[in-house]
């Protein structure tokens, strides 16, 4: 059995436990920085993606619910989160909408569960799943940590390229802005959740698993969004400095 | 190694050259009691004057110029919409509250604006 880890060593091995398998690294997102993306591709990315976080306000409500009452700060930081998600302002699906719409989408297209790959429905299960039936700090581990803190790092590169190559106004991109910095402290405030009430080896290597398999989760997931509606038009992914010559234009 | 000076409770963080970090999130992870709510540049309780290093700061977002307005000109950044890539040094009053919420205010309370602040 492992030992007990400090906060700083846990902090690390959580890092760690994602690195590998960051969804930024993946050939969608590479595709998107890139900019080899068309505007109906990112209809499909935003259908899909309405799909995964579309009820992130449900995952934390069950998470809120599996929070005992002497974790007072973790129960308001999850209420704070779904709060901003929902009610502090533009409500972030919407947001999400109205980029589709930008993209020539409709409201409803995106709604329609019909139009989301099996995959996303997958990751949608996954996280009703983990939220629903693990113990608080795992699933904060999970969704928050392995996913959620994932966002910035993601979008910081995707945004500057949907306004300065893919040629759209802040209005239009406003999802990605807001998560770039939103999703920096709710990330934060996660850490902080699961290095002070992982108290135990046994929690903190359980929080470790979900954390990878969170990671693997979301990576799969961008991976797949390439394979469904990018590779048709453009092939296989390969980094620009992979390629042989003759592919190169 | 840059720093970030969070100079009203006199603590140095560091991080890895190279990088671009977010100040409110550096304050939280380090616990150096900046003051904050949203996070989401609605309520500006993080707002921060920048003491030295604004050219290691990147440029105001949207969401900071249209809740901070003038303030900017005046040296004002949110934290929580701020990365730096090298030395910084903030203060700010360990009091301040929301923007809707200071006395005088015309927006605080019952709106949906002023209930963002509170969030």
């Amino acid at each position: 059995m492992a030992d007990l880890m400090s906060h700083s060593e846990f902090r690390v091995a959580l890092e760690e436990a994602f690195s590998g398998t960051m969804a930024k690294d993946a050939s969608f997102s590479r595709a998107w920085a890139t900019g080899k993306l068309h505007k109906q591709h990112f209809v499909h990315w935003a259908t899909n993606h309405y799909h995964y976080i579309g009820p992130f306000g449900d995952y934390l409500g069950l998470m809120y619910a599996n929070t005992p009452d002497h974790a007072r700060d973790a129960k308001d930081f999850l209420l704070q989160n779904m709060y901003e998600e929902e009610l502090s302002d533009d409500r972030h699906t919407d947001l999400l909408i109205r980029f589709a719409e930008a993209c020539g989408g409709t409201r409803a297209y995106v709604q329609d569960r019909n139009n989301a790959m099996p995959f996303a429905k997958g990751m949608q299960g996954w996280m009703y799943y983990v939220s629903g039936r693990e113990n608080f700090v795992v699933s904060s581990a999970a969704l928050i940590v392995g996913l959620e803190s994932q966002v910035p790092s993601i979008y910081r590169t995707q945004y500057p390229t949907l306004i300065d190559k893919y040629g759209f106004s802040e209005w239009e991109a406003e999802f990605f802005d807001l998560h770039i910095t939103s999703d920096e402290i709710h990330g934060e405030r996660g850490y902080q959740i699961v290095l002070k009430y992982a108290d135990t080896p046994e929690l903190q290597q359980r929080c470790l698993h979900y954390v990878r398999e969170a990671a693997d989760m979301r990576f799969a997931y961008t991976k797949a969004l390439y394979q469904t509606y990018v590779e048709p038009d453009l092939g296989p992914w390969v980094e620009e400095d992979e390629r042989q010559p003759a592919l190169v234009g | 190694m840059p720093r970030i000076y969070f100079k009203t409770v006199d603590r140095y963080v560091e991080f890895a050259e190279g990088e671009e970090v977010n100040v409110l999130r550096m304050a939280i992870r380090e616990h150096c009691d900046v003051p904050w709510q949203c996070a989401s540049g609605n309520c500006g309780t993080d707002r921060l004057v920048v003491e030295e290093g604004s050219e290691n700061l990147d440029p105001p977002r949207r969401r900071e110029r249209a809740r901070l307005g003038d303030l900017v000109d005046e040296g004002y950044r949110l934290a929580c919409q701020t990365y730096t890539r090298g030395d910084v040094t903030f203060s700010w009053d360990p009091d301040q509250v929301g923007l809707d919420d200071e006395p005088g205010s015309s927006d605080g309370g019952g709106s949906r604006a002023g209930w963002a602040g509170t969030g």
